[in-house]
């Protein structure tokens, strides 16, 4: 059943994309459009896990990052005795914005409408005229902020506006050993190097989320620029040998990109690939040894990428891991955020090295970045389109290729790299939170 | 220090810095990337720091770690080499840009020979058919080094400052350069 005020057509759609799927279909209006941005932020955004923050963006008691699940401001914060809460950003009195900066620090929020004070837990303690006005009757226990439900993964706070979620644990259902790659770089974990890039862009957020499932295949075209200056560190030959990896019906993923012959975590400290050896999994090991681009989503729309890169190219390069939150603000309308991770106990010339690779390639300025929100703008153009209404996009690719039994990690994985398995499994997914009563 | 003067900068540095700048400005707008890249010094930095909206009498609101550029001489050159190959997908076709340098103020430095050059800057760039362009509104601050004779731009620039007025750029990229 889709919400009500959805149109027959729409319903049809998602109707027809259930099996479609399976078979290697995806309408390309679900790309832009206006229901399904509604029926999105109804029904995905409203009971999915979101991302809100990295825990060392707000390190110190008292300092709070303002972030969004879909059309909802909310202050994440770390309160005066050190715990992480999140409340939506409205005074409870009559719905003013409590914090209007990105980021900051106070130990209590004062609304500039009427004036009543919170602890930055979200208690109501300052009430003006408290006596003379309410005479008793404003019971300040009942209206605090509004509490959004949070939880934490190795520095990732997400939040979710539905009580009845279930767990975080259980959400992420296991991708947990793949995020280690990007959070736990080293004995000390990953946190971010500063504050994030944030830009608008009239693309539709689920074409990035997509990419950023482990699309191997546009590479050797979208950044064909890359491979001609001779700095990528794999070639057309061999780009598409890896493996993709899904958790079934999380609509988790993740892309591995393999490059015969490269030394194990080329472009990491030989200090930091032992830490990490004494605090991964030998499984972990295993996997994140061979991989040279490690790729990966947590949906609904946060995505990670680890890659070897050089300034300059043919040098040797360094890792570099940036961390994006694809947020929709309108049918094929998003507001990005870019962060880079850096491992916390890597010496401070590899940090600036990575992070310099990082702004180079990706970020609002990156090459590759450039040209990939080149593409994915002309997409959503093109998917909202009347013409393209009953038009399908074919995602048969790697479609009866068999599960390999003996990979060392959790979840649906095969091989190459280059496939869309992982894809059909994250729009299956979608398909469920959207056709599903709320 | 008030409104700090331009004294000890004489009219010949002054001239000579505009028109340094306005030249600058046209060989990007006329897409003359490597003509560009002569105006940079050797030991040449390119910085746009990533500002954030933060309460007045914060300690900064352009990020001392973060930035949308942070380049080297050498990675803008790599930057422009990209733009010389068939596959800069983000400016096939190019953007169209028009950069307008104002308020150009110039103070001297410890340095005989160096100059600090503030200017606005505000860049229009139009894609395709979109009829609706970017605008970036920046300001700049530009470190620039008296060039040897015969060195025909007549200054290099040694840093190259610009912060961005948005906290939230509204463009979908930054492939043209400030």
């Amino acid at each position: 059943m889709a919400a009500i005020g959805t149109s027959e057509g729409v319903q049809r759609m998602l109707a027809d994309m259930r099996e479609g799927v399976l078979q290697g279909r995806v309408p390309a209006r679900i790309f832009n459009d206006q229901e399904i941005f509604d029926l999105e932020r109804d029904k995905l955004f409203s009971t999915a896990w979101c991302f809100l923050a990295h825990e060392s963006e707000i390190p110190k008691n008292g300092d709070y990052v303002v972030r969004y699940i879909a059309n909802n401001s909310i202050i994440v914060v770390r309160d005066e005795h050190g715990n992480l809460t999140a409340s939506l950003n409205m005074c409870r009195h009559r719905g003013n914005m409590m914090c209007k900066s990105e980021m900051g620090n106070a130990s209590h929020f004062r609304c500039s409408y009427h004036g009543w004070v919170y602890k930055n837990s979200g208690e109501l303690i300052g009430v003006p005229y408290f006596k003379e006005g309410y005479e008793g009757k404003l019971d300040r226990k009942q209206w605090g902020l509004v509490k959004v439900r949070i939880d934490t993964y190795a520095g990732l706070i997400f939040g979710t506006l539905d009580p009845d979620a279930p767990s975080l644990d259980e959400y992420l259902g296991g991708f947990q050993f793949y995020l280690d790659i990007y959070l736990k770089q080293g004995a000390g974990g990953s946190e971010v190097h500063g504050p994030p890039d944030h830009w608008v862009a009239e693309t539709d957020w689920k074409i990035c989320a997509e990419n950023f499932s482990g699309d191997g295949y546009h590479t050797p075209v979208a950044h064909q620029f890359g491979f001609h200056l001779g700095y990528f560190p794999s070639s057309g030959a061999t780009h598409s040998e890896g493996w993709a990896v899904h958790i079934p019906d999380k609509g988790h993923s993740i892309g591995l990109g393999h490059t015969p012959g490269m030394p194990p975590f080329f472009g990491y400290p030989d200090q930091l690939v032992e830490q990490m050896r004494a605090s991964l999994s030998p499984e972990q090991m295993e996997v994140f040894s061979k991989t040279r681009t490690a790729v990966g989503s947590v949906f609904p729309n946060l995505s990670f990428l680890i890659q070897p890169f050089s300034l300059v190219p043919g040098e040797p390069g360094v890792r570099f891991c940036t961390m994006r939150l694809w947020h929709p603000i309108g049918p094929g309308r998003m507001e990005m955020w870019s962060w880079c991770l850096v491992p916390k106990d890597a010496s401070d010339e590899y940090k600036e090295e990575a992070y310099k690779a990082y702004t180079l390639a990706f970020g609002q300025a990156g090459t590759f970045e450039q040209d990939d929100f080149e593409n994915w703008t002309r997409v959503t153009r093109a998917a909202g389109s009347t013409a393209v209404r009953g038009v399908e996009f074919p995602y048969v690719m790697g479609l009866d290729r068999p599960r390999l039994d003996d990979f060392p990690g959790p979840g649906y994985a095969v091989s190459p790299y280059v496939t869309d398995t992982n894809f059909r499994n994250l729009w299956s997914t979608w398909l469920d939170y959207l056709t599903r009563e709320v | 220090m008030g409104l700090a003067t331009t004294r000890g900068v004489d009219r010949e540095v002054r001239e000579s810095i505009r028109e340094f700048l306005y030249l600058e400005s046209l060989a990007l707008d006329e897409r003359r990337f490597r003509d560009w890249l002569e105006a940079f010094a050797e030991d040449a930095r390119y910085e746009i720091p990533v500002r954030v909206t933060r309460e007045k009498f914060s300690e900064w609101e352009l990020s001392p770690t973060s930035r949308i550029f942070d380049d080297t001489k050498e990675t803008l050159e790599v930057r422009v080499k990209r733009l010389e190959t068939d596959f800069a997908w983000s400016e096939q076709p190019p953007s169209r840009t028009r950069h307008f340098i104002t308020n150009i103020v110039v103070r001297p430095t410890d340095e005989a020979d160096e100059f600090l050059a503030l200017s606005n800057c505000l860049v229009y760039r139009s894609r395709g058919e979109e009829t609706t362009p970017s605008l970036f509104s920046a300001q700049r601050r530009d470190l620039l080094r008296r060039a040897d004779e015969g060195d025909g731009c007549g200054w290099l620039i040694v840093h190259r400052w610009a912060a961005l007025d948005q906290a939230v750029v509204n463009a979908h990229n930054m492939s043209i350069f400030i």
